[in-house]
């Protein structure tokens, strides 16, 4: 490793452990520090390398690159940060030393997807995870946790979920769940009510009594509230006339048709 | 006297063992030189029927194998100074220097020892160490089979490569090394779709799934399937196989319908008989798991069978608690069994049938209940609070579990009534899915029989004769229809 980017490691390492760090410097840095390792082939490393010093400080570079893009707001910067880390995690899992972020990021990894939701590869990646960990590690268990009651609709308790959040990244994704969940519970309600009251809609929507919000919500929604009243309606769409699909009926007839000529 | 006959009983004894050993050695012996006449056989007249009756013997001649037979036969085959014949009887623990000397007459008309005759050779002393649990050397063999398949490219080997790629694999696993062969498995598999070597494609396709699963790598097996194509033609147990690898990533992935069907074509192309008792436990333990992930109950009948009834005991009381609805009762066996579990590696996705254990106690209360109190819900499903079985029930109704409608106010559920289901377009589609499994069973067996090469030359020879003699039988109707003609004009 040159003395040129040790120096830049260093410094994004103050920079970004300081009480309040200037992101678009650490930006700035990661950009010079990725060039920097990509010449050196550490950014995607192959085959039996090399010093484990260096491979140490490259997923250090990596890490703390995840952390800022989550700062930053940037997804799609922090999904790269994360394959690129994965190479380190599993394929060299031997050599390094097992990093204290790598939980806290395979977590925080989770979560994305959750709030993506990409169910299918949630599960994928959770499969990488050994089972003890599962059960052992906050921050897995978190979203672990999440897609449990996602998935039962258990949505008071992920809303609960916030205060509990084990680093001050997860709140990021959380946020961009909960829109998710409201939605969810919004496509639930006009389901499962006839009518709701206002003042119930808003407390089961997690509006906390905002009403403004919560008319504006059900104007988007089309929901039709009846101020006098203070209720919400929901236009049931019962269509009682059940049509003949006639024509997949006359395609499934002339498949039987033509297999039973092959066969005769 | 008697202690005597006593004494030349026993002797007797040990000599008709002896004897015994010796015959079934030749046995052995007469099997192996069969199958080489086989082997030579199959590479003159590029039949690889031949090559798959040899692999049909490796079971038996496996369990009836010693180093003694082995080095014997080594000697028959290989001319005096063969290189390979040194190192495989060095891996045999045979000293090949002293042996030469009795044995050099046999193989003077031996010049050149068949690749295939010599690779089959090398499985057998790799099928020895296995059993034998010699490991180590059995890596050191394996390496040095596979560098010599790959600098060969004959379509006669494909079947014994396949083999020999195999035990290769099954070598590296049991000593935990799984992950340092994936290139070379990579490689590999890359050859043998670009020579169309079926045989050892397939194998190698199902030794890299596993590979993965090995380190519960689902995200690059999946890439793996969705790159490749599993030949069409590979038999049947490769094919059971990556069926039942199919079915495992589709389940990760919350596919559970095509998970379901891969698994079930597992179960129907794997043999039915005792030797396959484990791939058969594994593929029904995840399939018991899809099913109730569906929402389906699996049959009863299968936890009766005599093969699956102990190990599936554990996967009968889950299925009994998802049945029930209980959520208690799952959460005790998932704690009780969870060691089985996670050793099935079927621990994460028995975590997810949580959710289906409420939804049928959802709809086993909406069921007997047409109005019930929200709290009495939250009781009977062990529920944490009531608000939360508010929205458990609303996420329910949306899901189609069950039809019903809850009073926010009054805080109650009501069930809608039952709509019959003969009145739906419901039967009509569960018909027309058997009929097209039907047709398509028809159609997959009519392909998959085989035909006797150029058997319809001889029934078109037969055809040509009987329309040469139609032909003369019309010309001596003409004929006689002259004939007659003159006759009827005379008349």
């Amino acid at each position: 490793m040159s003395s040129n980017s040790t120096i830049l490691y260093n410094n994004l390492k103050k920079e970004f452990n300081s009480q309040n760090p200037d992101l678009k410097k650490c930006g700035d840095y990661l950009a010079k520090l990725k060039i920097a390792l990509s010449k050196m082939q550490l950014l995607l490393p192959e085959g039996d390398v090399k010093n484990t010093e260096e491979l140490l400080i490259a997923r250090d570079i990596l890490e703390i690159g995840a952390y800022w893009s989550v700062r930053v707001k940037d997804i799609p910067s922090f999904e790269r940060y994360i394959a690129q880390l994965n190479t380190y995690y599993t394929d060299y899992s031997s050599l390094l030393q097992p990093s204290q972020a790598m939980y806290p990021l395979t977590g925080l990894n989770l979560l994305r997807l959750l709030s993506q939701n990409r169910i299918a590869e949630f599960h994928t990646a959770l499969e990488n995870i050994e089972p003890e960990q599962l059960l052992e590690s906050v921050y897995i268990k978190h979203p672990v946790h999440l897609e449990q009651y996602l998935m039962e609709g258990s949505y008071n308790k992920v809303w609960n979920s916030r205060n509990e959040v084990p680093a001050p990244e997860y709140l990021f994704f959380i946020d961009i769940l909960m829109g998710t969940i409201r939605s969810e519970i919004a496509s639930c309600s006009e389901k499962a009510y006839s009518y709701l009251p206002l003042a119930d809609a808003a407390t089961l929507l997690f509006f906390n009594n905002n009403t403004n919000e919560l008319l504006n919500f059900a104007s988007e929604r089309g929901w039709s509230v009846s101020q006098a009243e203070m209720k919400i309606y929901f236009t049931t769409k019962d269509d009682d006339h059940v049509e003949i699909p006639s024509d997949s009926i006359i395609k499934q007839a002339l498949h039987y048709a033509r297999e039973l000529e092959q066969i005769v | 006297m008697s202690v005597q006959d006593v004494e030349m009983d026993t002797v007797d004894e040990v000599v008709d063992a002896q004897k015994k050993a010796a015959e079934a050695d030749a046995l052995v012996l007469a099997d192996l030189k069969q199958n080489f006449v086989l082997l030579e056989r199959a590479v003159a007249t590029f039949e690889s029927r031949f090559i798959t009756r040899v692999l049909r013997t490796a079971a038996s001649i496996r369990k009836r194998l010693n180093a003694e037979i082995l080095s014997q036969a080594i000697r028959d085959v290989y001319p005096r100074d063969a290189v390979d014949k040194r190192r495989l009887l060095k891996f045999l623990g045979k000293d090949s220097g002293v042996m030469d000397v009795d044995s050099d007459d046999t193989t003077k008309d031996n010049p050149q020892v068949l690749p295939e005759i010599d690779l089959y050779l090398h499985l057998l002393v790799m099928i020895y160490l296995l059993d034998k649990q010699d490991y180590y050397q059995g890596i050191l063999l394996s390496n040095e089979t596979i560098h010599k398949i790959q600098n060969l490219n004959r379509r006669t080997l494909d079947q014994l490569s396949a083999r020999i790629y195999f035990y290769y694999a099954r070598f590296y696993e049991l000593t935990e090394k799984l992950a340092e062969i994936r290139p070379v498995l990579l490689a590999a598999q890359r050859t043998a779709t670009l020579r169309h070597d079926n045989d050892s494609q397939a194998t190698l396709l199902n030794l890299l799934l596993r590979n993965y699963f090995y380190y519960n790598l689902y995200d690059q097996a999946d890439k793996l399937v969705s790159k490749t194509t599993f030949p069409d033609t590979a038999g049947n147990n490769q094919q059971a196989r990556y069926m039942y690898y199919l079915g495992r990533i589709k389940a990760i992935q919350l596919d559970y319908t095509a998970s379901h069907m891969h698994l079930n074509q597992a179960i129907r192309k794997a043999p039915q008989n005792t030797t396959t008792a484990g791939f058969q436990q594994a593929v029904y333990k995840l399939s018991i798991i899809v099913q109730l992930l569906m929402g389906d109950i699996p049959e009863r009948s299968i936890f009766r069978q005599p093969v699956l009834k102990k190990p599936l005991v554990p996967y009968l009381h889950i299925v009994q608690a998802v049945r029930i609805g209980d959520l208690s009762t799952f959460q005790e066996t998932l704690a009780k069994y969870g060691d089985v579990f996670r050793k099935d590696k079927t621990f994460t996705l028995i975590l997810r049938l949580r959710h289906n254990v409420i939804k049928t106690g959802i709809r086993m209360i909406s069921l007997s209940y047409s109005r019930i109190s929200l709290r009495d819900i939250c009781l009977k499903l062990h529920l944490d609070s009531e608000k939360d079985a508010e929205y458990i029930v609303a996420k329910a109704i949306r899901d189609g579990v069950i039809d019903a409608i809850i009073d926010h106010e009054k805080g109650f559920m009501k069930s809608k009534e039952n709509v019959d289901i003969y009145s739906t377009n419901e039967p009509q589609s569960a018909f027309n899915a058997r009929i097209t499994f039907c047709l398509n069973l028809h159609n997959d067996s009519v392909k998959a029989m085989r035909f006797p090469l150029n058997a319809h030359r001889k029934e078109l020879a037969s055809a040509e004769a009987l329309r040469e003699r139609e032909r003369e039988l019309a010309k001596e109707i003409a004929e006689n229809d002259m004939d007659d003609d003159d006759e009827v004009a005379d008349f």
